[in-house]
């Protein structure tokens, strides 16, 4: 269940900046530059999908009852941290995910 | 938004309205619909109340968004037919 | 008012209502957040019940043979099982009350232990809906406040217009602005939760704050419209402070002087766990009759439904199963899953932290509005006359006591459970007395001191009220940490407490020009709001 859980964090956390960098003001912030308009729309279709597969994972933790209720907590609060550390460390905060992926991976193949 | 421009009687009475005035009117709307859904009374119960607490701060974001104040009365003044519809049993039997 | 645009009227109604309610709010929200950890805080502050390392059928057992052995001519028993959240067993016996006395027994052994009595997680819980008001005077000021929430968070979706483009918009040291953008971060991220929470709340005491249905279908009459175990009427109870005792006076003409032997209870508990999920408690009645009944009610928590008053009940002797848990009609299932969703009893660990950071964020919008309210007006204050002044100024310590001050009457009042005495007679209520001293005099502090030493120094006592309680619980037991939940706890509140310590230390930055000033207090403030 734990697994599932944290899968889904870091599933619904890269999601939320997948969404976040498709807006310009925040690509300019980490990029300097200014993005295409199909830089936007891919960015924001990640987004979606990696909610999309954050969701299946929280149902894999908690069920189809109560997992949409954990889902929806761990998109808003993903996107509250992000948006604290954005301001300070934009860099950071987007290449997050990838550093959590190792220990999720590592978690996933000693079970 | 300065506290003298705020405070005048036309916004007391939206407070006042919205605050009663919305009470009485999602009371009205509760029994009301509470009377005419077509369910068993135990369900229908629970049907109705639990619309209420949306309706309550709509009435509430009405008052004070409503251009006129007279405006606002005369919706609470809806309140009246409803509770006639929602109440119409005890109505009946009172007027019996 | 003259007539202004739809946005104008709803950021006026924002803007009072918010203040008004505010620290209503706040208080609200903050200690229903800490009663999410409710049994864990009651754990903590009983520190003497022993760790268990039984399971509950043999926890049972012992608890069967201590009251067969002290009570055996009682009519009716009540067992508390120990359970994951809250490893404590405990006894009553007679007719079934809120407030009847339970002794306390080690699970290892079923032997009596003295474990001192506290008002526990309980009083956060209790607070949170009723603000430690009489009767019902509490719960309707909780619900009217409920609503202004609702008002808010509404007109809150009127006025803000760039919803989307500034989903992700935080801009710290930029004074006003900064307080803005985290007022709109943790509200619209926030969002769905918010919402939820309050309406599920109101809906938990429905029929006391909008009966016109039961008043229009029953005539007013609560009990008609319901049948047994419904969580509203099982609320009202728990609002009057009393619980209707069930009914054991079935008369002592039924069976003979022999005393006849209780099944064993272990198939019997698998069977309701089967059934109800974890059970908390059981209740004996007629024990060493030949038509005893033993009743299991589950521990909340295996499904949202809230599923108070659920029970199912097995005949004494043989164990065959009498009454099965009942299944909830589904206008009742309905009602029984919003107030479940308010309760977060379930889920687990991981879901009650998701609930518990959510609450948070929530008294971190709430606050950082309130603050906002002050900050847009500290740069000319006397621009609307005097009496605004007086009252920008009373709004700026109420800001203090209630953010502040409540954070350091809660941390206080786990202070006051382990330096007060084991042994002191209505301890629970001296251990309030703590919790609404150390509140009261925040209030006088913060109108005796100037404002931004009030701040400093009130978060520099939150946070070394928090830092230091490993320290007081080495201080006052022998081995404090036996027992993993009162540790995991500390180290919550430590974490708290070096939140606090951040903020404080930020406020104390001395930068030579006011609206510096006035930034990095922001950014401390905010970084303190989102803890």
């Amino acid at each position: 269940m734990l697994i599932e859980f944290f899968a889904g964090l870091l599933l619904v956390y890269a999601g939320m900046v997948a969404l976040c960098l498709g807006l310009k003001r925040h690509f300019k912030s980490v990029w300097q530059r200014e993005p295409s308009v199909t830089w936007c729309r891919t960015f924001r279709v990640c987004g979606w999908l990696l909610l999309a597969l954050g969701f299946a994972a929280c149902i894999a933790s908690w069920g189809w009852a109560q997992g949409p209720v954990g889902w929806m907590g761990q998109v808003s609060l993903a996107g509250l941290a992000l948006v604290l550390l954005m301001p300070y460390r934009p860099r950071l905060a987007t290449l997050l995910p990838l550093l959590g992926l190792p220990f999720l991976l590592s978690a996933l193949l000693l079970a | 938004m300065k506290p003298s421009r705020s405070f005048s009687w036309a916004t007391v009475s939206r407070i006042i309205a919205a605050l009663f005035g919305g009470y009485l009117y999602t009371y009205a709307f509760t029994a009301a619909i509470a009377q005419m859904l077509p369910l068993e009374p135990r369900d229908a119960l629970v049907v109705a109340t639990l619309p209420a607490f949306v309706i309550y701060p709509l009435t509430i974001l009405w008052a004070f968004a409503c251009p006129r104040p007279r405006m606002v009365w005369a919706s609470a003044g809806l309140a009246l037919p409803l509770l006639l519809i929602g109440f119409w049993p005890q109505f009946l039997r009172a007027v019996a | 008012m003259k007539p202004s645009s739809l946005t104008q009227s709803m950021s006026w109604l924002h803007t009072w209502g918010g203040l008004i309610f505010g620290w209503l709010l706040f208080a609200i929200f903050l200690t229903g957040t800490l009663a999410v950890f409710d049994k864990e805080i009651d754990v903590w502050m009983q520190p003497e019940a022993p760790v268990s390392h039984v399971d509950q059928a043999q926890a049972a057992e012992h608890a069967i043979s201590y009251l067969q052995r002290h009570h055996g001519a009682e009519s009716a028993w009540d067992i508390s099982l120990p359970t994951a959240r809250s490893p404590v067993l405990s006894v009553s016996t007679g007719e079934r009350r809120r407030n009847a006395p339970r002794q306390y027994l080690d699970p290892n052994t079923g032997e009596p232990i003295d474990i001192r009595e506290t008002a526990g997680g309980r009083f956060f819980f209790l607070f949170h809906f009723t603000l430690h008001m009489p009767r019902n005077i509490g719960i309707w000021l909780v619900g009217l406040a409920a609503v202004g929430m609702l008002v808010a968070l509404f007109s809150s979706l009127i006025i803000h217009k760039k919803f989307f483009k500034e989903f992700f918009t935080f801009r710290p040291n930029k004074g006003q602005r900064s307080w803005l953008d985290a007022h709109n971060a943790t509200g619209v991220l926030v969002l769905p939760f918010h919402l939820m929470i309050t309406y599920t709340g109101l809906v938990i005491f429905s029929l006391i704050y909008m009966p016109a249905a039961v008043d229009a279908l029953f005539d007013g009459d609560r009990e008609a419209a319901f049948g047994p175990g419904q969580p509203a009427k099982t609320e009202q109870q728990a609002a009057q402070g009393a619980r209707n005792g069930r009914s054991q006076n079935e008369g002592r003409g039924e069976g003979s002087g022999e005393l006849v032997a209780l099944t064993p209870l272990q198939p019997l508990l698998l069977q309701a766990e089967q059934a109800l999920g974890e059970v908390r408690s059981v209740s004996i009645s007629h024990p060493g009759r030949s038509d005893a009944r033993i009743e299991m009610r589950p521990v909340l928590g295996n499904r949202i439904e809230l599923s108070k008053g659920l029970s199912m009940t097995f005949a004494g002797v043989s164990g065959e199963v009498l009454k099965m848990p009942e299944q909830s009609r589904w206008a009742q299932l309905t009602q029984r899953v919003l107030s479940g969703l308010h309760f977060a009893q379930f889920g687990g660990y991981p879901m009650r932290w998701l609930y518990f950071i959510c609450g948070m964020a929530s008294c971190a919008m709430i606050a950082t509005g309130l603050v906002l309210f002050t900050v847009k007006r500290r740069r000319r204050p006397e621009a609307e006359g005097p009496i605004a002044a007086q009252l920008y100024h009373l709004a700026e310590r109420l800001n203090i006591s209630v953010i502040a001050g409540l954070s350091i009457a809660c941390a206080a009042y786990l202070w006051g459970n382990r330096l007060l005495p084991a042994e002191l007679s209505q301890r629970g209520a001296w251990e309030v007395r703590v919790f609404f001293a150390c509140w009261a005099l925040s209030l006088l502090h913060a109108c005796c001191r100037e404002r931004t030493q009030a701040w400093r120094e009130q978060l520099v006592c939150a946070a070394a009220l928090c830092v230091c309680m490993p320290l007081l619980s080495l201080a006052t037991m022998t081995r404090p940490w036996a027992e993993p939940i009162r540790a995991y706890l500390e180290l919550s509140t430590v974490a708290c407490g070096a939140l606090f310590a951040f903020a404080a230390w930020r406020i104390g930055q001395k930068k030579p020009a006011p609206a510096p000033r006035r930034q990095s207090r922001n950014v401390s403030q905010e970084l303190l709001n989102a803890d």
